[in-house]
Order: structure tokens, then sequence, then C-alpha cells
């Protein structure tokens, strides 16, 4: 059976089941039918050819052959009838009648072997006609008695409800165990179906192979071979960058030295501007190494092959006090911090990454000696990380854009490279955490991860081991802070 | 004092050579782990500096062999590879610290006065940062050769300081370091202690630094 190429399977197979059953019911319908009423026409022709035995014994105990009587009372029997009208004739053999109805032909009827059966009409109605012959008197009389057909009519509907009805009942309960059966049967596809829909672009694992039924085995294998494939270009692409940046790093290295070799040497003026925009050049490649480097290595395909586990925020809050210091004292900023403790299940160098980034962005655009803080806390059921500036904020209108790659507010002062967000929207959207950008004290910006419940390090731990795919972006979308006014959120587009 | 560098990049090598000598240090130069390997087995360094991605045997595994045979010479890795990771299989195999090329120097320099600083501290029992010396083992304190009265608890908060120098300690690792001699040390105490302390500094310009919210730091020494 061809049906169209898009049809699922539960449809082809019910189609395909159903179809030739219909048929079989259908003809064993037709079957039964036709035997049921040949039964009870055998029946009813029987007591017509009763009848016509009747008068025939009567007509050969008569002792005249020309004109034979009925009694009243037996012609009354003979043509009593609950739901049909009897006629009858007894015809001598010239043909003249002897007794009964005048107008009732005896058709001759061919099949000879008595008795006789005809279906006729007669008054406009149709009849079953039997002929009886019998020789009495010298010579061959011939009985004709016929009914209407109310009573074969009334039986043949019987027999046909009787027979439908019940064959009817069993196709749907056939339909119904079908449908049920062929849903049950391929549950195992639908389960496979629900893995692959509910997957992020991020989660490459394997699909489970041991319980899936044989026949879809090969494919779920050519699947996981696929995922496999997909891993390894995700690790080689990893491996190139990784290459890449050593090559890039290690002559920036040299440059680096042998230019602060030279200052050190007298070899260029130390306080000249051309030597500032030389070292301020060098800063910037320097951060544009590191921040594509990190960028690539939180895409979704090169975040996909790392293990989940528990992560203490405050524990990455307090360590990054020893990485930042130098460079907020040197910018006059006071570097606070705000440290409670909070769990949350991740890869912990891409949370240190997101948060270093963080602090990197509010120390480059917070003018000197402006505050920033940073806080790491449980918020109902959210693990939160933030990072709060008194800088010059970001205007509304600014605030889904400063995520994209390489975007800058215009006319901002900062000397970042533009990545810097792109990578913590990128690991926020991995670990399913929400972005909050908030004005913090009239000016200013706070910018806050929130991450889906973790309550403590066990549980951080269980889910670990089972890795939730990182599944649709469970963005934060009211942001439940006290006192927080309307929170701008953005898990990235 | 006296480096090793494993370097196999020639520009970065040479500079690096040049910037320590500069720096005060005597500086020898291995191109490969296996050389590095022959000059530690035969000479004594107060520190070695290693590039990751070397030829053949990377900076890892040289490390690792070095930690093998139960060397505790102070190792500094250089990597060009640069993420946090790294950083970590870098102090997992037993590096003491961990930079990223490309470096400004007044930075390398500190952090390789702290290790060696730490590591001599451990070896010599004494601790010195600018003018002052902490000596561990008969626990006398000079400051600018003048004999430094601490108390116990000065003493502690001091020496925790400064091993981790340029880091930032916690206030709450201080409460547990201390909490040896007092069981009811808070966070407030350490406070006060520190206030002491920072007087008793003052005379040799040694600043203790606050931390917001986390610490205290006693900042590296600028070179």
């Amino acid at each position: 059976m061809n049906f169209p190429a898009n049809w699922d399977l539960r449809q082809r197979l019910l189609l395909a089941i159903l179809i030739p059953l219909t048929f079989v019911f259908v003809l064993n319908v037709v079957l039964d039918y036709r035997l049921a009423k040949e039964t009870a026409d055998t029946a009813y022709d029987q007591s017509l050819v009763d009848a016509a035995l009747d008068i025939a014994a009567h007509i050969q105990s008569s002792h005249t052959s020309s004109l034979f009587e009925l009694s009243v009372e037996a012609e009354a029997m003979l043509r009593s009838d609950a739901s049909d009208h009897v006629y009858f004739a007894v015809r001598g053999s010239d043909g003249r009648l002897l007794a009964g109805d005048r107008e009732l032909p005896a058709a001759p009827h061919s099949s000879g072997t008595p008795p006789e059966f005809a279906d006729i009409r007669f008054k406009d109605e149709a009849m079953r006609e039997a002929l009886h012959r019998v020789r009495a008197h010298g010579e061959e009389i011939v009985i004709a008695v016929a009914e209407t057909t109310a009573k074969r009519d009334r039986a043949s509907r019987h027999i046909l409800t009787a027979m439908i009805l019940p064959n009817l009942g069993l196709i749907i309960a056939v339909f119904l165990v079908v449908y049920f059966g062929i849903r049950r049967g391929l549950a195992p596809l639908a389960r496979i179906e629900e893995q692959v829909a509910a997957r992020s672009p991020r989660d490459l694992r394997a699909l489970e192979f041991d319980r899936t039924p044989r026949e879809i085995r090969p494919l779920v294998a050519r699947l996981n071979q696929l995922f496999d494939l997909l891993r390894e270009a995700s690790a080689a692409q990893q491996r190139f960058l990784a290459d890449a940046a050593h090559q890039l790093r290690t002559p920036l290295a040299g440059l680096q030295t042998h230019i602060e070799l030279g200052v050190e040497e007298g070899h260029f003026d130390r306080g000249s501007e051309r030597l500032v925009h030389v070292e301020d050049a060098i800063a910037r490649m320097t951060h544009l190494v590191s921040q594509l480097l990190a960028y690539a290595r939180a895409e979704p395909s090169a975040a996909a092959i790392q293990p989940f586990e528990p992560v203490p925020l405050h524990v990455l809050a307090e360590q990054s006090a020893s990485t930042f210091l130098d460079q907020a004292i040197a910018k006059g900023i006071d570097l606070g911090f705000d440290i409670e403790p909070a769990f949350v299940a991740g890869i912990p160098w891409m949370l240190r990454e997101a948060l270093g980034n963080l602090i990197d962005n509010a120390l480059r655009y917070t003018p000197e000696k402006g505050v920033v803080t940073v806080r790491s806390r449980r918020v109902g059921d959210l693990a939160c990380l933030e990072v709060e500036d008194d800088g010059p904020g970001i205007p509304a209108a600014e605030r889904e854009r400063i995520f994209e790659r390489f975007y800058r507010i215009p006319g901002s002062s900062g000397d970042g490279c533009g990545l810097g967000l792109a990578i913590v929207r990128e690991i926020a959207e991995l670990h399913s955490a929400g972005i909050a950008l908030e004005e913090a004290g009239g000016c200013g910006l706070r910018i806050s991860l929130l991450f889906q419940g973790r309550d403590v390090a066990g549980t951080a731990a269980e889910d670990a081991a089972s890795r939730p795919s990182p599944g649709p972006r469970t963005a934060c979308t009211a942001c439940p802070l006290p006192g927080y006014g309307e929170p701008t959120t953005s898990t990235g587009s | 004092m006296r480096l090793l560098i494993v370097e196999d990049d020639a520009l970065v090598a040479l500079g690096l050579k040049q910037s320590l000598s500069k720096a005060g240090y005597t500086v020898d130069l291995a191109t490969s782990a296996e050389q590095a390997e022959r000059f530690l087995a035969a000479e004594k360094f107060d520190l070695a500096l290693v590039d990751i991605g070397l030829p053949k045997a990377d900076g890892l595994a040289l490390i690792r062999q070095l930690r093998g045979r139960g060397s505790a010479i102070p190792v500094l890795v250089l990597s060009a590879r640069g993420s946090l990771e790294d950083t970590i299989s870098g102090l997992d195999v037993g590096a003491d610290d961990y930079m990223t090329k490309p470096f400004r120097l007044p930075e390398l320099v500190a952090r390789i006065r702290a290790l060696i600083r730490r590591s001599h501290a451990v070896a010599h029992e004494e601790l010195c940062h600018r003018d002052l010396v902490l000596n561990t083992s008969e626990r006398m304190a000079t400051l600018a050769g003048a004999p430094l009265d601490l108390t116990n608890r000065e003493w502690a908060i001091l020496e925790a300081l400064l091993m981790a120098s340029p880091k930032v300690v916690s206030k709450d690792g201080l409460v547990q370091r201390l909490a040896g001699w007092d069981k009811d040390m808070t966070p407030n105490a350490v406070e006060v202690h520190v206030s002491r302390l920072r007087a008793k500094l003052q005379p040799g310009n040694i600043e203790i630094r606050t931390v917001r919210g986390i610490g205290y730091r006693v900042d590296a020494e600028q070179s």
C-alpha cells in the first residue's frame, strides 16, 4: 500500500491494518447474510409446499374431479397468516380453474422437480409461489399457492441487523485495540523523538541505546554516530583554537617583553606618547586574543563535551578578589565583596570566566575612584552572582545589544573588545541562567546572573551526575529580588 | 637567586632571560623538558619558570616528573593556552603559580618574588618582605633591622598574610588560623589585631590593605 510520504507511522499502520480488515468484515457480513436468508427462505418455502400438499390431499380424498369445494373453515385456515396474504389456485390439466383465485398465474416452472417455486408479481405485489402437481381422477391437477413476501422481508431485515450490528461493534473494538496497540508499540519511538526534540543544539550526548527496540536500533546507532562525529568536530575545533591562541600569544609575549626591556634600557622615551600607544595596542591585542579563545570555548559545540559539577559561587567571588585587586587599585577603584554561600551545578572555569568578564567590564567602564561590588547570594530558589558599579550605566535602549559580539556602546569610554558580555551570555545560556540588568543607585549598573535553584552542594552534585539538558531558555523573566524595580532580563536571543 | 627558564620560543626566552637578569636573578635557559631535567638534576635552582607548550614532553610532564622525584623547587607555569582549565591542570600536577602569556614583567617579577619568599620561608624558616623579616624558627621579627614586638595572634596574622601575598586572605580564613589559640576568635577581633599590626608596621612602610567584604592583603613588593 502506498501512503503519502509525510504520513506518520501510526496512520500508516492503522490504515494498513484497518482497510483489509474492514473488507474482510464486509465479505463476512455478505456471506453470513446469504446463508441465513437461504435457511429462512427454505423454511418459508416449505410451509408454502405444505399448504399445497394439504390441498392435494383434500383433492385426492374427494370424489368428484370436475369441481371441488374447500370448506369455509379449511379455506380460512389455508389463507390465515399473521402478516402475509395467501392465494391459491387449483387447475385441471386443461387449465380450467377448479378452486381458488382465478387471476393467480400458474407460471410454468422449468425445474420440473417438485416442488417448483417462482418469484412472481400478482396484484402489484411481489410474491413467492409454489406449484404442486398431483394425479387425481384421471388427470394432472396443478395446485399453486402464493403468498406476499412481508414475513420474508421482515426476516431479511432481522437477519441483516443481527449480522451487521455485532460486526460493526467488532470493527470498532478492533479499531480501538489496534489504535492503542500501535500507540503502545510505537511508544519507544515517541520517547526517542521526545529525547531528540527536547535537546538543545549543545547537547551532543549519545541517545539511550539499550532500552530501544531492536527495529529502531540501527537508526539510533546512526544518530549516535552522528553525535559522535559532531562531538569530535567540536573537539577538533577546540584544539585548533587552543593551538591558534598559543601561536598568537607567544609572539605577543615576546613583543611585550622586548618593549618593556627596551624601555628599561632607555631605547624608548619612557613618557612618549608613541610608547603609550604601542603599549595600549599590545594590551588590547592581548585582551582580544584571550577573549576570542574564551568565547570560542564557551560556544555550545565546544562546551557540550564538558561535565557539570557543583560550583560554590562564593568561592569564585572570593578568588576573583586576588585576580582583580591590582587592576582596581591601578584605577583607584574600591573593589569590594558581599559574599554569601550559594551553589550551582555548572562548569567551574566557565562560571569563573563569566564572573571575571563582569568584573573586568565594571572596572573598565567605571571612572576612577568609583566603587565596584561583587556579590554572591541566594534569592529564594535562585543562586545569584552579581556585579554592581557606580559607573555611567547602560541606557535602556542599549541593554539588548550589549550582548552582541563586538558591539560597543557608541561613544563609550572603556577600552574593551566587545566580547566580554557575549561570553557572559553564552555561559549563562549554557547554564540556563538568566541575566538581569538594572540601574544601581540612581546611576551605575548591576548585572546579575540568576541560576535556577540548586539548594546545597549535595543537590548540585546529584544534578551534576544526571546532567540536565540545558533545555529551553529558562529565562528568569521576573527577577524576584527585593527592591530592584523593573529589571531588564535577557538570556540572549 | 638562581632561576631556570624552560621555554622553547627564542624570542620570549631571550626577553625573559634579559629582563630577569636585570631584576637581579641569575638565569639559565633550557629549551626542552629533557634539557631542563639535566639542569635541575645537576644544579640547584631557587625557582623554575616552565612553559607548558614545549616540544616533545610538555611542561606539565616535566613538573609531574619533578614532583615525582620529590623536588620542592617552586614552579611558575607560563602558558599560551590561557584558559582557567589549564591553570587548574597546571596547579594539579604541582605547579605553585600560573601566568598566561603575554604577561607584564613587573607582575611576573612580583610573582617570582612571592614564590621564592614562600619557599624560602619553608626552607630557611625566614619570611622576608621589604624591610620586614620574620624568623619563624626563633619567632623573632625585625623591621629595618630593629626588633619588632608581636603578640602570638599578630604574628599568626602577619605570617598568614605574608605567605599568601599578593593573594587576598579572608577574615574567615584568619579566624580559623587563630582558632588554635583562641576558640572565641571573631572577625571583629581580627580587625582589632590587624589595626594594631598596621600601627606597628607603619615605620617600615608596609601596608596591610583591606579588601572590602573579604579580608586583607599585603601588596606585592614593587621592583
